[in-house]
């Protein structure tokens, strides 16, 4: 069993599992840190980043001016932003045979990997995984192509140029693996392999493993996978939390009794509890406002932001914002506030119970109603009409560098009444707002991240009890800031198997059974005997049928039936008589008695020599010997009759199958 | 005792007597032993009194076969049983056979001095029964004495036999029992007694040393606490280094802090405890400030193992955390090192809590983790922190107290009751600073941005605590340099008015009454200095006051309405003590005393009795600015000293009693008039005639008290002096209206009422004021008409006779012991009744 890893970005990751004859690839995260090497792209004319000065070498021997761009103090490349994917090369992409998804985040580089590569497999999601995600995807392909840059920038990548560079641009890593997002038919495609699946659901993979997903309690539809065989079973632990928030809860249960568990997408923000990071999001925003400022919350637009606006419902009473519009903007903003409402099986409980009553399970139905909640595809159109000041804006992408948050990022970064609050935890916030220096709004960093931290995994793992855990090396060590922080990393017995990128990991057990079946008329025809209490033993002789890895013993086919005999009614239909195997013997040679037999049959000068397997009787005699072994007894003797008596003396002490 | 009870008494002792264990309700024994021990303590004999009370006793004591329940003792057949019950598993029994059997022993002390006549024994088993036993001085001394020794013996023997080594839960439970037992009897008897004992124990003593059990720990520290509280003895001393040195480090830690706690002043022993109870602290904080001493090492290494479990580490270091304050405050040659090292312990451990990297870098990580996030931690060491704020040295360590608590206080993780103790630590860490100068821009900065932050936060205890804080630097004086004038501590910190104002203003609309109350009181305690001077109200004054009125008016909880007429009492005596009464009226006076009005008028209407008692303080304070100066006019209407204001600078009054000469009377006079006119006007005069009839008792107290010496000030006549009488007679024509529905009604009624039982004086004094003056007002006074006149309404409503009506505890018919008898004779009775009535049970209550 192998284990090949193809991200080394611990809550994005993309590992594939070879495992009996199967090849599972356990989900595609996209890592979209790359495009903060990127210049904005801003969707009204901005004068400013328009006029900024291209980046000659200060020795002026290499020139990009074209592809490369000076802003706020560093390079940024002047291009279509492009993202980190997962490794390419490691192995034939056209061998996997299924792609398991756990949650929306980690799919996002599903066409990288299912189109121009000869992927022929299916890919297993639940349904909201699947809707969600092809809204993210649709919104990502959307934000690039309403800003259409035809320039691609290659030069700057050449491994001798990057070195000359200053950084992050110099640091960065693969950049020839950078790649353009896909394009909208791209995704179509993609999404058409998919196979939905609901939780607990058992779906066979070729009849040798099954694969079946759990509820991970991180975002509507996540989930975690069991993959097992029927002797093995391995456990693969997505992005989960334990927290009460919107989604189903998190089974812990059935990840029980694995041999192997691989553990990805824990908290990135370990020392960052979501509740305080929650009240702190509500009160900086809340401070802000009654300051007569403006409030940018730069979110993905499924996810957290449920969480979000069902806690500011609950706020803005309390805090004397009853009045303040919030206004969350993005090309699929009412897709996914709907959407969220619709998924009732896969909530929480309490959200699930609203239905009947018959309420929306999110309360952002009522803010919506009440116009307290707008929500509009993009900052042209009606929005521009309807903008109210002070107010709060949810807007894409995190990143800061394409979707309408760059507008609100030139608009409102000059005023320090205003404050923008960064919510999401993939991106560095200091390096996101890198190209709008100097900036004087207000930024406050509150990460809310659910995702398990290393307190609720040693934890959880105290329970379930997994023989092996495979994990990202990162988690095996405390983060790099913090390397007095024992407590923020992985400690288990035994260690954790670390993988970075690029690994190849032999995960750590031997498969030693395997399941036959046998057919019913088969197992009558058995005769078995006991050869201790509560075993007995058969021997059978059949007919091994493997197919779709299964196996089957069927009984030996008949020879065809005799000729008819003339005298009909005489005959009796007598199956052919088998030629009788040779019994099997099992059991040991009791030296004390056997010898006290011996005497009884007159052989009385027997010498014994202990051997490493067991013993020589010299019968001085007869001039024979008798080698008793444990698999086997050897008598060497002249007389035939002798031999015989011998050969039954032994047989008296074994038994006979 | 009144008669009455001496009467009903002895029935009653027949009564106890005969139900035995039938008893219907338990509470009463105790109750009537609550009694008789006041009595006695009161200096009554109550065998004196009651000579019947002795039967009793006697009854009950020999009276054990018919009463199961019951468990009587008396001097002989009675130490046995005690001494066993004294391990009975329920606490509340041991803990009276402990009390009970010290008694005995400190009354068979052979220097008899004690003088109690009597002890009383009360236990509860399992509410099934009360027994008592009142153990009498019997009259033989020669008998005493010799039952005094065999007692003495008894429990020596017990105690010898009782201490060991336990075994198994039963045993330890004995053994905790028996040492406690020794503890008090040790603490409280005197040389002859106390060697005896000690001497019989101590070898056991040794023995439980010894062995290590850390459930003894502290019930064995309290013994051998109490044996050293007199004369030391070096076997015990030695037991004590013992305990300090070589057990558990647990154990150690609680020995430590059981050891400060005793308030020994044995400097080796401080010493030692001291060092143990640094020492958790020591090795979390990886700082080794303790210096070099071999004990120390010994259990550097033991403890710095125990620290590694979290449960253990948590409660280790909570009990180190708790002590500090006491050993900050100790003679700085029993610390093991500077009192300011101690603060700087506390704030790497406060570091290390909140997660910071770099304080813990030098500790133990395994140590360390086990602190971090905990909150347990986090508040015992704001506490010590708190408490360490004027111990020596530490003002140096202001800037790092301060950051580290406004980083606190922006910590998203921080919980409301550690913001809490944060906000209070700054507050008394701000309060004994002497110079605020070297507060950096960027600290004083982070503060504001931070208390900004916590006025929006979700959670309304926080909000809360920070109103609170708002309002304690408002009410503090600090010096922003040390020759600069001093200047409230809210403009030191957070450049005053115009940062908290607003935040105040905005909590006044907070959805939790508890926020909106803190920011009223907070508001009260940072804008009344600016409010005091003359300056005509600005425009925020203005909306502060419309917007308390509002709330006052309209606010459904009574705590935001409480202090809202708390605010106006604050503004109100702050601004009297600053401007003599004779100077004129500025315009933030006016606006004051429109609001005052206002408030007088809905602060009666309230529904809360608490908000109207506020008013009516208002009122008082008034009538106390009214009649500053005048001569039969005392302040204060309760007997008691008129309390100041939590937040009002009282003034420093004199109220001398002037004669009036005959030249002067009639100055005074239209004085008077006038005072009595312009408080009609404020409507005090009505509140205080709706309090009279309120229904809750305080607030008519109250109102009647202050009517009385209304009355007393400016209507002599009423009180039946003729010659003073005309007088005052223009002062008897001055009015008030009364509305025709509500508290005006019951005032009529009583008018009316008073009028006809004291007609003829009445009209005599009505008539000769109102023909007088051929005015109607007067005469339609008592008639159902608008307005009456103040001086007769005084002397008509029968204020005397309504102050001793309700200055009676409500409860005075009910919670006497008389009623207490009382119940008990009806109780038994309908028990009794209930006896033949199967079935119907009798609930007696005796409250």
């Amino acid at each position: 069993m192998k284990l090949y890893c193809l991200s080394g970005h611990p809550t994005l990751p993309c590992n594939v599992l070879k495992f009996k004859s199967t090849t599972i690839m356990l989900d595609c995260g996209l890592d979209t840190t790359s495009v903060l090497n990127f210049l904005p792209l801003p969707l009204v004319h901005s004068p400013r980043l328009s006029k900024l000065p291209g980046w000659v070498s200060k020795d002026g021997t290499i020139n990009l001016e074209k592809e490369l761009k000076e802003c706020a103090g560093r390079v940024f490349v002047d291009a279509q932003p492009e993202f980190c994917l997962p490794e390419r090369e490691l192995l034939d992409l056209s061998t996997i045979d299924v792609i398991l998804i756990s949650n929306y985040h980690c799919m996002m580089a599903l066409p990288y990997i299912t189109e121009h590569t000869g992927f022929t497999g299916t890919v297993y999601a639940t349904e909201p995984t699947l809707q969600i995600g092809r809204l993210l995807m649709e919104e990502l392909v959307n934000f690039m192509e309403r800003v259409p840059k035809a320039q691609s920038a290659t030069s700057w990548k050449n491994k001798e140029i990057q070195r000359m560079l200053p950084g992050p641009l110099k640091d960065a890593v693969d950049v020839w693996m950078w790649k353009r997002c896909y394009s909208m038919q791209e995704v179509n495609s993609a999404l058409s392999k998919v196979q939905l699946v609901g939780y607990s659901q058992k779906v066979e993979l070729f009849g040798a493993v099954q694969v079946s997903p759990l509820s991970s309690g991180y975002s509507l539809g996540s989930s975690n996978w069991i993959i097992q065989s029927h002797h093995e079973k391995v456990s693969y632990v997505s992005g989960s939390s334990l927290l009460t928030t919107h989604p189903q809860p998190m089974d812990q249960s059935s990840l029980k009794n694995s041999d192997v568990l691989i553990l990805t997408g824990l908290t990135q923000m370990p020392t960052a509890n979501p509740d305080g990071m929650l009240g702190e999001f509500c009160s900086n925003l809340a401070m802000t406002i009654r300051a007569g400022g403006n409030v940018l919350v730069p979110c993905y637009s499924s996810g957290v932001i449920y969480d979000l606006l069902e806690c500011l419902y609950q706020f803005i009473e309390s805090a004397n914002l009853g009045t303040t519009p919030f206004y969350f903007i993005s090309p699929i903003a009412n897709s996914s506030l709907e959407f969220s409402q619709i998924f009732a099986e896969w909530l929480c409980h309490n959200k699930q119970t609203k239905v009947y009553l018959p309420e929306p399970p999110f309360p952002h139905a009522e803010l919506i109603q009440t116009n307290k909640l707008k929500h509009y595809p993009s900052i042209h159109g009606d929005f521009s009409s309807e903008f109210r000041q002070p107010c709060v804006v949810f807007t894409g992408h995190p990143s800061l560098r394409f979707g309408d948050v760059v507008h609100f990022m030139e608009l409102w970064g000059k005023s320090s009444l205003n404050t923008i609050i960064f919510t999401e935890p993939d991106f560095s916030y200091l390096d996101a707002l890198a190209p709008y220096q100097p900036l004087a709004m207000k930024c406050v960093y509150c990460p809310i991240d659910t995702r398990l931290n290393f307190h609720q995994v040693s934890k959880l793992l105290k329970e379930v009890q997994p023989l092996h855990v495979v994990c990202p090396e990162q988690y095996t060590q405390p983060p790099l800031t913090q390397s007095h922080r024992s407590d923020l990393m992985l400690e288990l017995q035994p260690p954790p198997m670390p993988y970075r990128r690029c690994s190849v990991l032999n995960l750590p057990f031997r498969r030693r059974y395997e399941r036959i079946y046998i057919l019913p008329e088969l197992a009558n025809s058995l005769v078995p005997s006991e050869i201790k209490p509560g075993v007995s033993v058969a021997t059978v002789s059949a007919l091994l049928h493997s197919k779709d890895n299964k196996h089957t013993l069927q009984s030996v086919p008949k020879p065809p039936p005799m000729p008819p005999s003339k005298k009909r009614k005489r005959v009796i239909e007598e199956p052919p008589v088998a030629l009788a195997p040779k019994p099997m013997l099992s059991g040991a040679v009791a030296l004390e008695a056997f010898l006290a037999t011996l005497q009884k049959h007159g052989i009385t000068e027997v010498k014994v020599e202990e051997t490493a397997d067991g013993h020589i009787l010299h019968l001085q005699a007869e001039d024979t010997l008798i080698q008793l072994e444990e698999d086997g007894t050897h008598i060497v003797c002249d007389s035939e009759p002798l031999r015989t008596t011998l050969r039954d003396l032994v047989l008296r002490f074994l038994q006979k199958l | 005792m009144d008669r009455e009870c001496v009467s009903l008494l002895p029935r009653v002792c027949e009564v106890l007597a005969a139900s035995g264990s039938s008893l219907p309700d338990d509470t009463i024994l105790e109750k009537l032993l609550d009694w008789f021990t006041a009595l006695t303590e009161a200096g009554e004999s109550l065998l004196e009194a009651c000579p019947c009370l002795l039967e009793f006793i006697s009854a009950v004591i020999h009276d054990t076969a018919s009463a199961p329940g019951v468990l009587s003792f008396t001097l002989r057949h009675f130490i046995e049983p005690l001494l066993q019950l004294q391990t009975d598993t329920s606490l509340f029994v041991a803990s009276a056979a402990n009390q009970m059997l010290s008694h005995v022993l400190l009354f068979c002390q052979p220097v008899s001095s004690i003088g109690c006549n009597g002890t009383n024994k009360k236990e509860d088993e399992q509410n099934t029964s009360v027994s008592k036993a009142v153990v009498e001085n019997p009259a033989e001394p020669m008998e005493i004495n010799q039952d005094c020794t065999a007692v003495v013996d008894a429990i020596s023997e017990y105690l010898k036999r009782a201490l060991g080594v336990p075994k198994g839960s039963a045993q330890l439970h004995q053994c905790q029992q028996t040492l406690r037992l020794l503890a008090l009897l040790l603490g409280q008897t005197k040389p002859p007694l106390h060697d005896k004992l000690l001497q019989t124990v101590t070898a056991s003593l040794e023995e439980m040393v010894a062995a290590d059990c850390s459930e003894l720990t502290l019930p064995l520290m309290d013994v051998i606490l109490a044996a050293c509280s007199r004369v030391p003895d070096q076997r015990i001393t030695r037991l004590l280094t013992f305990m300090l040195n070589v057990r558990k480090p647990a154990d150690l830690v609680h020995a430590a802090a059981a050891f400060l706690r005793g308030g020994h002043h044995d400097r080796v022993h401080t010493a030692q405890s001291v060092r143990l109870l640094l020492l958790p602290l020591d090795i979390i904080s990886g700082q080794n400030r303790l210096g070099t001493n071999t004990a120390g090492d010994m259990h550097r290494f033991a403890m710095t193992e125990q620290l590694k479990s979290k449960t253990s580490c948590i409660s280790m270091t909570s009990v180190c955390l708790t002590n500090i304050p006491q050993i900050a405050h100790m003679d700085p040659d029993c610390l093991p090192c500077a009192p300011d090292l101690i603060v700087s312990g506390i704030l790497s451990l406060l570091r290390i809590c909140s997660g910071d990297s770099s304080s813990s870098a030098a500790g133990c990580s395994e140590v360390f983790r086990n602190v971090i996030g905990s909150g347990k931690v986090q508040k015992c060491a704001l506490e010590a922190l708190t408490a360490v704020s004027n111990s020596p040295g530490a003002n140096g360590k202001l800037t790092d107290v301060l950051t580290l608590l406004i980083q606190y206080l922006d910590d998203p993780d921080s919980d409301p009751t550690v913001l809490h103790k944060s906000y209070q630590a700054l507050v008394k860490w701000m309060s004994v600073c002497t110079d605020v100068s070297f507060i950096t821009d960027q600290l004083r900065h982070d503060l504001v941005q931070v208390v900004k932050k916590r006025a929006c936060d979700m959670r309304w205890e926080v909000r809360d605590s920070t109103m609170e804080f708002l309002g304690h630097l408002g009410a503090m004086r600090v010096c922003r340099a040390p020759a600069e004038q001093a200047c409230d501590a809210s403009e030191a910190l957070l450049g005053g008015c115009c940062c908290t104002t607003p935040l105040l203003r905005e909590a006044l609309q907070d959805p939790e009454s508890y926020v909106r109350a803190s920011a009223i009181k907070a508001l009260a305690q940072t804008v009344m200095h600016s409010w005091q001077e003359g300056a005509a109200p600005t425009q925020e004054q203005t909306e502060i006051v419309t917007r308390l009125l509002e709330i006052l008016s309209q606010d459904t909880e009574g705590f935001a309405r409480r202090a809202v007429v708390k605010f106006f009492i604050a503004w109100f005596s702050s601004h009297t003590s600053h401007t003599p009464p004779s100077s004129p009226a500025s315009p933030s006076c006016s606006l004051l005393m429109q609001s005052v009005r206002s408030v007088l008028s809905r602060g009666c209407a309230d529904l809360d009795w608490e908000v109207k008692v506020h008013t009516l303080e208002l009122a008082e304070l008034l009538l106390d600015k009214a009649f500053l100066g005048h001569g039969s006019y005392t302040k204060g209407s309760d007997a008691r000293p008129a309390q100041p204001h939590a937040y009002a600078v009282m003034p420093d009054r004199a109220y001398t009693l002037h004669t009036h000469g005959d030249t002067r009377a009639q100055d005074a006079e239209s004085d008077l008039v006038d005072v009595l006119k312009s408080l009609v006007e404020q409507g005090v005069i009505s509140a205080l005639l709706s309090g009279l009839v309120d229904c809750d008792r305080p607030v008519a107290l109250k109102a009647c008290r202050l009517l009385i010496t209304l009355r007393v000030t400016v209507c002599p006549a009423s009180q039946g002096d003729p010659d003073v009488s005309d007088a005052t007679a223009t002062v008897a024509r001055v009015s008030c209206e009364l509305p025709r529905a509500g508290w005006a009604q019951e005032i009529r009624k009583i008018l009316g009422v008073r009028t006809e039982a004291n007609a003829e004086r009445d009209l005599n004094a009505l008539n000769a004021t109102s023909f007088e003056d051929h005015s109607e007002e007067g005469a339609s006074a008592v008639s159902h008409c608008e307005r009456v006149s103040v001086c007769e309404a005084l002397g008509s409503l029968g204020l005397d006779d309504r102050l001793e009506i309700l200055s009676r505890s409500s409860d005075h018919v009910h919670n006497s012991p008389l009623s207490l008898l009382q119940d008990i004779l009806t109780a038994s009775t309908s028990h009794t009744h209930s006896n033949t009535q199967p079935g119907q049970e009798v609930i007696v209550d005796c409250y």
